[in-house]
């Protein structure tokens, strides 16, 4: 066994690990914190996608032993104090969840790509989100909620309510 | 056929093959090595049991997946000098364990180097390219490895690090076989260098995948185009057991149709695709004169 210590959403922590412990598993079976999810456990969906000092990675294909010292951020770390996130609240506005599964891993992608860069194009927020499967929305709803957020961000942006209605729109569109 | 299963990994086991289990199999140990000394003296020790294990993201799938079962993983991403990533006067140097996304962020490296830059660019998704590092690109040796034809084509060469000292390995024989290398025991790749490209090289980087997003290549290309000497070097990948590097190509006094007619010519002539999950060796044949032309036209025509 081994002795990690480590930083979960600013919150330092010792766990026992096995070596063979993925940090999904550490995160999940250790910490208790299962907003972080399991889809394909070798890399190709993102459901476990969460900031490893800083930079999004897939948590499935990391040793728990290798992040001693680090800082983690997961799902559970965006609301605060009760306080949903500007993601967390516009993926909710803009009708970017379905089933869920996806969502904690799509947020982490998209924190840590607003993060670098508040102002995406849609093309970046693409790109950043690539590594994220999701089989329910047709990702445009996410793509909305992610411009939404950088805009809500205080920053320039298409702002909650004008999202919101292009979303309608789109809707009605369809219908 | 189900078309739908055609585009997914797990489609690659072998038939029969148990399912896999829902967490990291098997039972081995894991440390952390702190020099080049350390980490080779383990791997000798270990003898095939031992692993360097650097991004993890082939290997962790290829482990949970029962194909590779290693008692002892010798992490080498503590070896500071592995970082090493210099674009200089005297070429690059790129230490193994530098992860992809730094690869292809790398401004001094794109400018010199921009088919590796795009190729790493290429592979997988943002966060497993936070992980996977060149190196392990490299010494996976797959045939459709994106990393090995960019570099093939300006002659890099592999400093490998054994228990008794280094040695310079061309990268053109690195690769023994379909992910096979000349790695001995207690070995391991230090440094990927580049010789210094003559000026107003242009290379360029080409892919033909599935789908747009994340996938392996069917047949991946690089070139570099000279002017000095007029020579344009290509390398094609996933249609022979190693990447392919072809004969230098003389351009000087040829048009570049006449180019183009002599790469497509050549490469017909040395590859030997097979049939895979992800093209049949027959789509293989038609796409890569397609390929090599529009890999020529580009070069030729300056790019811009």
């Amino acid at each position: 066994m081994h002795t990690v210590s480590l930083r979960i959403n600013g919150n330092p922590h010792t766990i026992q690990v096995a070596s063979t412990t993925t940090l999904l598993d550490a995160i999940r079976d250790h910490l208790h914190l299962t907003g972080t999810k399991e889809g394909c456990g070798i890399g190709e969906c993102g459901a476990c996608t969460v900031l490893l000092d800083g930079a999004p990675v897939t948590a499935c294909l990391i040793l728990a032993v290798e992040v001693e010292g680090a800082s983690i951020e997961t799902i559970e770390g965006e609301a605060q104090s009760g306080q949903l996130s500007d993601l967390q609240q516009a993926f909710i506005d803009a009708g970017a969840v379905q089933c869920g599964f996806c969502t904690p891993g799509m947020i982490m992608s998209a924190r840590a790509l607003l993060n670098a860069n508040p102002n995406p194009t849609d093309e970046e927020i693409v790109e950043a989100i690539a590594g994220n499967l999701c089989r329910c929305t047709g990702y445009s709803a996410i793509i909305d909620a992610i411009k939404v957020a950088a805009g809500a961000d205080g920053r320039e942006g298409p702002g909650l309510r004008e999202a919101a209605a292009h979303t309608e729109g789109k809707a009605a569109a369809d219908a | 056929m189900p078309v739908f299963s055609r585009s997914c990994r797990r489609d690659e086991r072998p038939a029969g093959e148990k399912a896999r289990t829902p967490n990291v199999r098997g039972s081995f140990e894991y440390i952390r090595a702190t020099t080049l000394e350390e980490a080779c003296q383990l791997l000798l020790e270990g003898g095939g049991s031992a692993l360097a294990y650097a991004g993890g993201t082939d290997l962790l799938v290829d482990i949970r997946n029962g194909i590779r079962s290693p008692n002892l993983l010798v992490d080498i991403k503590g070896i500071d000098s592995l970082h090493r990533l210099e674009a200089g006067d005297d070429g690059l140097t790129i230490g193994s364990v530098t992860h992809l996304n730094r690869i292809a962020e790398h401004a001094g490296l794109r400018g010199r180097l921009p088919a590796l830059a795009d190729a790493a660019l290429s592979i997988a998704t943002y966060q497993l390219r936070n992980r996977a590092t060149i190196g392990g690109n490299l010494c996976n040796a797959s045939p459709a490895s994106d990393s090995i034809p960019p570099l093939l084509v300006v002659g890099a060469s592999l400093r490998i690090q054994g228990v008794d000292g280094f040695r310079e390995v061309p990268l053109d024989c690195f690769c023994t076989g379909v992910k096979k290398t000349c790695l001995e025991p207690g070995e391991l790749v230090s440094e990927i260098h580049v010789p210094p490209t003559p000026p107003g090289t242009r290379t360029a980087f080409l892919k033909q995948q599935r789908i747009r997003g994340h996938d392996l290549a069917v047949v991946n290309l690089a070139g570099a185009l000279t002017p000095r000497d007029g020579l344009l070097r290509i390398a094609i990948g996933s249609c022979t057991p190693t990447p392919l590097l072809l004969d230098p190509i003389e351009t000087s006094g040829h048009s570049i149709e006449a180019t183009a007619e002599e790469a497509v010519r050549r490469a017909a002539e040395n590859i030997s695709p097979i049939d895979d999950v992800r093209g049949s060796a027959a789509y293989r044949r038609a796409i890569v004169p397609i390929l090599v032309r529009r890999l020529v036209e580009s070069l030729m025509r300056g790019g811009a």
